[in-house]
This record gives structure tokens, sequence and C-alpha cells, in this order.
């Protein structure tokens, strides 16, 4: 495939040039930038280090292989850290009553529970979670469109079921933000303590694991080490430790990170205008979460977040030759729709996926985080099981 | 006079006005100027003084997360549905939770209060009402608000400043700063000779639409208060988001009959943005003017009031 050829970044990398140049002119330019910014960074990582969560968590359920999930964990650790620095300084008393402005900390009931067994349940059907669809189309994956098309028709059955569920269980719901009752210090102690027991649990894989081969002894030349960045994967805490980072980073410029609210917000723009949903939903825009409130235009921060991570994704990926499109088969379509949808009710329900309401909720002491990524791992468990077993029936059959 | 000591006077006055203009931003640098007597102060001269122990510089923002990620360095901040508002009833924050806001914010009697805010100072000017209604002394906007101190790349920092408490004591009140929906409706009815000033967008007032775009339809009757003028509230100010001087405040106000002869009731949709109009009208043209914080959303929704739609459009008929 010709366009594997690593001087096609060139392309990603004048679209991000020509709408960093368009964002400049912009109301809010320096947020603006900021996003687009941020959003390469995070589309570069996750393309490079392959920080899927499904992915990890697969390899961990299929081979005991904990490196992934303990990028996850490294990654929640240090967002964490960050998030307790920045808000212990706009609300230095957490426990005053109050929660700070933004952050995706959500209603917790069974309906966010439903709504991260239904999301990881999709992550098993499509082979991934939202925000790796949204790099795996710069690696050319053949479900990600189909999976992406789905995650949006998702979200309008979401928002179809959203005011019954709503006066059935979120409107009563309590919104648990951990710092309110711990103090700062007190839940980042009692959270940090729950990812090193997670941690540590975890590391019991590597004894199951045939050892690495050891790393070449000594400090490689700056060229091998600049071609190193471009071959492979990137080693699996790079991606955790800069997905931390970012998600700390984008609290002090912008709102938390999350990659559902312009597909969200489009799809809702859209079924609203054709009269397929409800025109008032309730309570939703009141929640903080990956907004579906319709954009105050194309410029808004997170659209210029997605637009960045999708460019760097293709950035990674054409820089290591990774690029590799295939046509579609009509099973890749199935899967990729059917697995969105099962996405996009999940993260429309659950305000968010696993970067908006997983990472940036825990991240930000969220009970609600903690809630959906349990059941949300617990689903994905249980569907690699199921498919196991699915498997093991065919080929006795 | 002669050309000579003309010249010779000249000279004299730039030699000796030289230093004395030198010593003066000298001094400017470490002692802060006095605080200015009227009710704006400029961003240049907050710039200035940010440091001026008498000064507390408050915003008051109508979005979520702006104080918090970036402000004028040593603001504090006052959410205006928490803090400035009764969380419970449609009132503005009961006295004892007021003074419970100044004396954490160590607001004490002589300081001198400065509001800012975002959009345009709207909900600064809000709040500016509402520390008026509560006596609150010496009560100042910053002339164009967040939306001119960041146009001018000035300092902002992140960091939420605290000060020693004060036991501030609300000392009396102002309710006659407030006009209520029996006053609203005197005026239409032209029982107390009030003149009414609706400063929303003239689709609003003409009745083509119930709300601003973006904005739920919180009224289920359009159009405005008869008798009400209409002068949008971007009026009042110049591009850059400052008020327009006092000369010209009056050409525009008085152009549809409002020059201070009769008392004033200004209203918008929910009175934050009619704060703005009051502040013009009271602070800067002296004016006797009341703000109807009950607004459209209250009158448009009250049954039996008379009217004025224009455009005849009705609620939830297609």
């Amino acid at each position: 495939m010709t366009l594997q050829q690593p001087h096609f970044v060139l392309l990603p990398a004048a679209v991000l040039a020509v709408a960093a140049t368009l964002a400049q002119r912009q109301d809010g330019a320096p947020t603006l930038l900021f996003a687009l910014a941020a959003g390469t960074a995070l589309g570069l990582a996750l393309q490079r280090a392959r920080f899927c969560f499904y992915c990890h968590a697969r390899d961990w359920f299929g081979q005991r292989d904990p490196r992934g999930l303990l990028a996850i964990v490294l990654a929640l650790a240090v967002g964490l850290l960050g998030y307790t620095v920045v808000l212990g300084g706009w609300m230095p008393v957490a426990t005053g009553g109050g929660l700070p402005p933004d952050m995706h900390i959500g209603p917790v009931s069974w309906v966010l529970a439903l709504a991260g067994l239904v999301f990881g349940a999709g992550m098993v059907v499509s082979g991934s979670c939202i925000s790796a669809h949204w790099y795996r189309l710069a690696e050319g994956s053949p479900v990600a469109p189909f999976a992406l098309a789905g995650t949006a028709l998702g979200f309008v059955a979401g928002f179809l079921t959203w005011n019954p569920l709503y006066s059935l269980a979120v409107a009563d719901a309590p919104v648990v933000w951990l710092p309110h009752y711990l103090g700062h210090g007190g839940a980042l102690l009692l959270q940090l303590g729950v990812l090193a027991a997670l941690a540590a649990w975890l590391w019991r894989g590597f004894a199951v694991q045939a050892s690495a081969p050891a790393a070449p002894a000594g400090v490689p030349p700056l060229g091998a080490a600049w071609r190193r960045l471009w071959r492979g994967r990137w080693s699996y805490w790079t991606g955790g430790l800069a997905v931390g980072l970012i998600g700390a980073f984008a609290i002090v410029r912008m709102k938390p990170l999350g990659v559902t609210a312009t597909l969200g917000s489009a799809a809702r723009a859209q079924a609203q205008a054709w009269d397929w949903i409800p025109l008032r939903l309730d309570g939703l825009d009141g929640f903080a979460g990956c907004a579906t409130a319709p954009a105050q235009g194309a410029w808004a921060p997170h659209a210029l977040l997605l637009l960045g991570l999708v460019a760097g994704a293709f950035i990674g990926a054409l820089a290591s030759r990774q690029f590799a499109p295939r046509w579609p088969r009509p099973g890749d379509a199935a899967r990729g729709l059917a697995g969105g949808v099962l996405l996009g009710w999940g993260a429309m329900t659950g305000l968010g996926c696993t970067i908006g309401t997983l990472l940036s909720g825990i991240m930000a002491g969220a009970l609600s985080g903690w809630v959906f990524g349990a059941s949300m791992f617990f689903a994905i468990w249980a569907g690699l099981r199921l498919q196991a077993r699915a498997r093991r029936a065919a080929a006795s059959a | 006079m002669t050309a000579t000591s003309a010249t010779f006077r000249a000279l004299r006055r730039r030699w000796l006005g030289a230093p004395l203009l030198a010593l003066a931003a000298l001094g400017s640098a470490w002692a802060a100027t006095p605080i200015p007597a009227g009710p704006l102060v400029s961003t240049e001269w907050l710039a200035q003084n940010l440091d001026n122990a008498r000064l507390r510089l408050i915003e008051v923002s109508v979005n979520p997360g702006v104080y918090e990620r970036a402000h004028i360095p040593g603001a504090v901040n006052f959410s205006w549905h928490n803090d400035l508002n009764d969380k419970v009833r449609r009132d503005i924050v009961g006295k004892e939770a007021f003074e419970a806001l100044l004396s954490k914010a160590g607001v004490g009697p002589d300081t001198t209060v400065v509001l800012y805010g975002d959009t345009n100072n709207w909900f600064a000017a809000w709040g500016a009402w509402v520390f008026d209604i509560y006596g609150v002394k010496d009560v100042k906007l910053l002339d164009g608000g967040r939306k001119k101190w960041e146009a001018e790349n000035r300092a902002q920092d992140n960091r939420a400043p605290s000060f020693a408490s004060t036991a501030y004591k609300v000392a009396r009140t102002s309710p006659e700063l407030r006009a209520r929906l029996a006053d609203a409706l005197a005026a239409a009815e032209g029982r107390n000779g009030a003149r009414l000033v609706d400063i929303r967008s003239a689709d609003e007032y003409s009745g083509k639409v119930f709300a601003p775009p973006g904005v739920p339809e919180l009224a289920i009757r359009a159009g405005h208060i008869p008798s009400a003028v209409n002068v949008p509230w971007g009026q009042a100010v110049q591009a850059d988001g400052t008020f327009k001087t006092p000369e010209e405040l009056k050409k525009v106000y008085g152009a549809v009959g409002i020059d201070g002869s009769k008392p004033i009731i200004t209203y918008c949709r929910i009175g934050e943005r009619s704060s703005h109009t009051w502040f013009a009208l009271k602070k800067l043209l002296g004016y006797d003017v009341r703000n109807y914080d009950g607004s459209w959303t209250e009158y448009g929704n009250a049954v039996g009031v008379p009217i004025d739609n224009p455009s005849g459009t009705v609620w939830a008929a297609k």
C-alpha cells in the first residue's frame, strides 16, 4: 500500500496546521489551540502505545498479561495526583459542599452500572471502546468506521430511553464526590490505595508470563532512539503516563477529557431535527460529563480535541507504517454497527465512555467513574468467557 | 507677553515637569494610586492597584469553571446562583447568608469592592445591584470586565486567595432598588408614572421569539410589558465592552424618552442583563431606577396581566 510511506505524515500534519491557523481566529483561541495540541499528543500516545482499554483487558483476561491494565492503573494514578493538585486549589475545602465545576462526577445508580455493562458488551462485540475506534481509524481498521456510525445510532437509542430512566432512577441518584466525604487528602489516599492493590493483584501476571528479553545494555545513538519511536509500539507504561498527564493538564486549560461529546451532540442535534427523540431530555444537561447539549458552533474545544486525536493517531500510524487499510467484509460492518450501538447507548446513558466517565471520573474522585469502570470490566470478562465458550462449542460441533 | 518669555516658561515647565512625572511614575510602581471616585474602574488602573489592601476584587461570572481556570490575581469567586441567589426560593440571597459571604471574603466597612465577570459583566452588574440592595458602601465595576482584561492580555492566575475573615454586618438595605410584579403592572397601566425599559433583543421585545437562541422558553407568552421601550443592553456599551460616556448614554436613552425625569424600571428575561442597564442609568447617570428581577419569566407567565405582542405569536401553537 503506497499510503504506508512515512512521508504521508505530512497530510495529517497539514490538516493540523490548517486547523490551528483557523482556530487562531476564533473566540477563545488559546483554549482551542490547547485542545488541538492536547488531542494530537493524546492520539499519538494512544496509537503508539496501543492504549486500548479492550485490548488491555483482553490481554489480562486471556493471557494474564498485566502490562496493559497496569498502564491504565498508572494513568489513573498520575491523573488522580494531578487532579488533586488542581482541584485542591479550586476548592480548598472539599468537605464544604458543592462540586468542582465541570468535573465528570455523575449520578450513581443501577442505570450507571447497566450503562457500564452495555458499554463493556459493546467493546467485546466491536473489538474496542470509542476512543480506540477513533485512533484505529488511523490504522485503517475496517470495523472502526462502522462502530463509530453505530455509536451515533446508540446515542439516539440512549436519548430515547433517557427520560424514563431519569424518572425511574437517575433523578434521585446520589452524585458522590469522594473528597466531599474524605477531604482531598483522604480521597487521594483511598483511591491510590485501591489502585495500588489492583496493581499488586495484576503484578501476579508477571509470574506466569515468560520473562521479557533483556534490553540491550548501553545507550542507543540518537538516530537509533528516534527510529525506535516509529517501530513496533511504545512500552505500555508510556501510554499510561501520557494519558494521565494529558488528563490532568486538560482540566487546567479546558474541560476534562472526553471523546464522545462531539459525536453525541451531533447525533442529538440531527435526531432532534428529524423529530426522532424528545426535544427535552430531563435533567441531562445539568449533569457534568460528556455534554451533548448543542455545541456553540464547530469550534468547540472538544471537537478540536477529537480532530487532534485522529490526526495525531494518523501521524503515529503513518510514521510507523501501521496504516494498513483493509476493505471491510460484511462481518466487520455487522460487528462494528452492533457493537457501536451498544457503545453509544452505554456512553450516552453513562454520560461518557472509558475516557469521559472512567478516566476523567476516577481522576476527579467521582464514585461514578469507579462504578462505570467496574461494571464495564465485568462485562468484558463475562463477554470474553461467552465468546470462548461459543468458540469451543463451534470447534467441537 | 513676549515670545521669548513664553518659550522660557514652556522650557521651565518641561524641565520641572519631567522629573515630577518620573517621580509620579516611580511612585505608582510601589504606592497605590487613590481609588477612583466613580462607579467604574478601568482595567489599566486595576492592573496597577491589584495589591491595594483596601480593595476587594470579586468575580461574578455566569459560566462555571471560568474563575477556577484563570482569574485576575487576588480575585474572590462568588457564584451567582449558589452564593448570590437563594437556593430554594426565587429570590436574591438572604441577609445573613450575604453577611457570611462578605465576611468570608474579608470585606470590611472600609473595603472598596470591585466586581467583574464574563459575558460583558452582566452578572457582575447584577451582583452590584445585589450589593447595593444590601447597602455595601463602595461598589464598583471593572469597566469592560473579563473580556477587556483578556483582550488586553493582562496577567491572570488560578490561585484562590484567602483573606482574614471579617464580621460584616449589613447596616441598611435598599429594597427601593428592586421592582416587583405589582410595580411593573402599575407602570404598564400608567398608575405609578414609571417608565419601563426592556433591554432584550428586538425579536424578544416584538414577540417573534419566546427566548434568545440557546435558552429555554421559560415564559408561555411572548412580547413585552405594555408601554416599555426597547433599548437592547448592548447599546450602553462601546465595541470593547466598556460603558459609553454619560453624554452618549443620555443620547441613547433620551432618544426613546428616558431622560431621568420619571422613575425607571429596567427588565429583561431573568433580571441579569437588565442589571447592566440598571447600572448605566442608576450609577452612571444618577437616574431613579429600579431593576425588575422577576422580569419576563415572571411577567410573561403571570395570569391576567396585559401584554403587548406585536408579532401575535402563540406559545406551543404550530
